[in-house]
């Protein structure tokens, strides 16, 4: 479902980021675009709104694998109501952080696919959002001889690489870890 | 109170309103300190909104007042209650 008012919605993002730069104190410029461009090959990611931040301060945004960049992406998804399979909808981004992480998932991927491949045996990944558990399943979707699953709850639930033939996930082995 | 310091508290309420059912009934007094405390004080039901699942908007505003504490040279601190 569509995000109803998109006007609206990026009018609340903007009275967020306005706030987070007028009372937060962090030097920030932001770009709000409503039904921006698809990304060359992203184009099963289809953000509504895409916010572009940009300024002295990025570097704040970007600390520890983009921690606040991804929070202030929480707070706006969490103040429009966004039910949890419409978080894709909104996307924030700085310095083309999203990309380069993309990038870097998709080169795990294949580091562990061939892993894998050579020892058969199982390989999980260090946790990670729904997001970017997603970038993983769909780098690895094409591989006739792999498959992938998510396992655990909440905060520990990571994906996990399995030869195609091996039983499913259960406890029986002990995947390798990826930090 | 300095400026900067009454700032983020006007920071932690603008948030906090837009993220509950009933703003209203969010307040945000400051204690101010060797780390400045914000207490935001919401209604009981709005409490798992303010925490979000697995405690992540907490923990995403928590991030903001850290990026903020850096940015004023002061550490700030966030407490929930209802």
């Amino acid at each position: 479902m569509p995000i109803l008012d998109k006007i609206a919605a990026a009018k609340k993002i903007d009275e967020l980021l306005r706030g987070v730069v007028t009372h937060g104190g962090l030097r920030l410029k932001y770009r709000i675009t409503v039904n921006p461009p698809l990304v060359e090959e992203r184009d099963w990611e289809r953000p509504e709104i895409l916010v572009e931040l940009s300024g002295p301060d990025s570097p704040l945004l970007l600390e520890r694998g983009g921690e606040l960049l991804r929070g202030l992406e929480l707070l706006a998804i969490e103040m429009l109501r966004l039910s949890g399979n419409e978080h894709e909808k909104i996307c924030f981004d700085c310095m083309h952080q999203r990309a380069l992480r993309i990038e870097e998932l998709r080169m795990a991927a294949s580091v562990a696919a061939e892993k894998v491949r050579s020892s058969g045996v199982p390989y999980a990944f260090a946790p990670m959002s729904s997001r970017e558990r997603r970038v993983v399943h769909l780098a690895l979707r094409d591989h006739a001889d792999l498959r992938t699953e998510s396992r655990g709850e909440g905060p520990r639930r990571c994906l996990v690489v399995y030869p195609k033939s091996s039983q499913t996930t259960a406890a029986r082995t002990a995947p390798k870890t990826i930090p | 109170m300095t400026e900067q310091s009454g700032d983020v508290r006007t920071l932690v309420e603008q948030i906090a309103k837009a993220l509950v059912d009933a703003p209203d009934q969010v307040s945000v007094n400051q204690i101010d300190g060797e780390t400045i405390v914000f207490a935001l004080r919401v209604a009981p039901d709005d409490v798992g909104k303010i925490l979000g699942r697995q405690g992540r908007v907490a923990r995403a505003m928590r991030s903001l007042l850290n990026a903020a504490g850096i940015r004023a040279h002061k550490r700030f601190a966030l407490e929930i209650t209802e």
